[in-house]
């Protein structure tokens, strides 16, 4: 890996426990500029916990998330100036069109003005419902606000938690067409959380595996393939190799 | 302040897009107009003396402040809290690069406006009504006593809203929010009146503050010292307000 590489993303250490003593211990994992980085773990696994905490949505018992060099617990604005995200569910003010409901959005950014926001609906295919209250919105339309508004103020860093969900088949292979085109072009990085090992294998170019709020492993697409058969092979060694599946 | 004035703006455009506005000037002039037919009533019916053209603003700012208002007011407040949380809206705003003091601070001065905005909506309203049904002459004096009471009871219903935007953000449940909310108001009212020498320690007896600030000779020290108990209030739920917005998980 070149050394030069800008550091995006750093979490070091992060570790939380609810109540019910599930949650996640010690996770360590670095992303660099332009990689789509793929968190992959079953139902449960702790990627939701481990993003909420990314995200300022849920406070960490102890480690810490860098972003861009910015501490999220130091400086949470400046860390989440240049990040979009989409965590557990996509949520929209209902009683707003889709067109309002981004507006609220731009407003904390500088430069996304209306022509930002056409833009986006467009990419999502939503622009013959800007006008559209959300409420009506079946849940492949919201997901896609909930993308057409994580990407509005054009992130470098763009974090999913199951972006798929909710999505039809022409909906997945279109997300997945946008992940590649605005990584390549826009050189944005992602961080996507899945449990779906044939889309994370198809869309990501580096995979952390997550099992039981551990993080098992991290390694290259690329590295992985030219090992195993298939992401599902590896998965299952990984798992096996920490002795549970 | 870029981030707080962003969503300060979207704090007032949801309250706006959610159609309570409109419906609390409706409940507003609604009341207005049964005040002034009552008013009207008991002056055909009974040959009383009732309000005069500039007394019935007044007259209905003192129904209203300890009815309406509160209730009003009450519900905007556990909107922006208790309300978004349970709706799972709250993560539209904390996922953005604001941090949680701006966005607390941003709700509670959204529900500041509104306050000011239905007070001045109810000030025009009886205003225009108490001139037009109850022929008197417009002095400036009695111009100036209906603008101070209304804008000076501002305070203590802003207080009221920060004290219950503590209990927003203990409970998940707006509805018992709500009904906490209306127990305690009715409690403290309750005290008020069988303890009427701690009356001024109960924030609910200060909604008709603005009687000392039409007197005729206006009691500086009192307002003040009421006025300084009404931001010892403020500050102390603030800060137990926010410790708890701070620390809430979603």
């Amino acid at each position: 890996m070149d050394k030069n590489m800008e550091k995006v993303l750093e979490v070091s250490g992060l570790t939380k426990t609810y109540k019910n003593k599930r949650g996640i211990y010690d996770i360590n994992f670095e992303i660099y500029r332009g990689e789509i980085f793929g968190f992959l773990g079953p139902n449960g696994a702790g990627k939701t916990t481990a993003m909420k905490i990314m995200t300022g949505l849920m406070r960490a018992d102890s480690g810490d998330v860098k972003i861009f060099g910015h501490s999220i617990h130091d400086s949470f604005e400046s860390a989440m100036e240049k990040v979009g995200c989409i965590i557990e569910t996509v949520e929209s003010y209902p009683y707003m069109t889709a067109y309002e409901n981004l507006k609220q959005a731009s407003r904390y950014y500088r430069d996304i003005d209306d022509k930002r926001i056409d833009e986006v609906l467009e990419i999502t295919g939503l622009i013959k419902y800007k006008a559209e209250r959300t409420k009506n919105f079946s849940l492949g339309m919201k997901q896609r606000l909930g993308i057409a508004s994580s990407i509005l103020s054009r992130p470098e860093l763009v974090i999913l938690d199951e972006p798929l969900n909710g999505l039809d088949v022409e909906g997945m292979v279109e997300m997945r067409r946008l992940i590649k085109h605005l990584s390549d072009t826009q050189n944005s990085t992602f961080l996507i959380s899945s449990h779906l090992i044939h889309d994370v294998e198809l869309t990501c170019n580096k995979i952390g595996i997550i099992l039981d709020g551990k993080m098992l492993s991290i390694d290259y697409t690329d590295n992985i393939l030219a090992n195993y058969a298939s992401l599902e092979n590896y998965f299952i060694s990984e798992v096996e190799r920490n002795g549970s599946i | 302040m870029e981030a707080f004035k962003a969503a300060l703006t979207n704090e007032v455009e949801k309250m706006y897009k959610k159609k309570k506005a409109a419906v609390i000037v409706i409940i507003s002039l609604v009341v207005i107009v049964l005040g002034q037919l009552m008013v009207t009533g008991i002056r055909n019916g009974l040959g009383l003396r009732t309000a005069g053209g500039t007394e019935f603003p007044i007259l209905v700012l003192s129904v209203f402040t300890n009815t309406i208002l509160p209730l009003f007011t009450a519900l905007v407040t556990i909107d922006v809290f208790a309300g978004e949380f349970s709706h799972n809206n709250m993560k539209i705003i904390l996922t953005r690069p604001i941090s949680r003091l701006k966005i607390f601070s941003a709700k509670l001065t959204a529900v500041g406006f509104f306050v000011l905005a239905n007070l001045i909506v109810v000030m025009l309203l009886s205003t225009l009504t108490g001139f037009l049904f109850n022929s008197a002459s417009i002095s400036a004096t009695a111009i100036a006593r209906i603008l101070i009471s209304y804008f000076v009871t501002v305070i203590p219903v802003m207080t009221l809203a920060i004290i219950i935007s503590v209990f927003a953000n203990i409970l998940k449940s707006g509805s018992a929010v709500f009904f906490m909310s209306i127990l305690l108001y009715i409690v403290l009212k309750a005290l008020g009146y069988v303890f009427p020498q701690y009356s001024s320690l109960f924030v609910t007896s200060m909604l008709d503050w603005y009687n000392l600030w039409i007197a005729d000779s206006i009691p500086v020290l009192k307002a003040l010292r009421l006025f300084l108990i009404m931001l010892g209030y403020s500050i102390t739920a603030f800060t137990a307000a926010f410790y708890l917005f701070d620390k809430k998980d979603l």
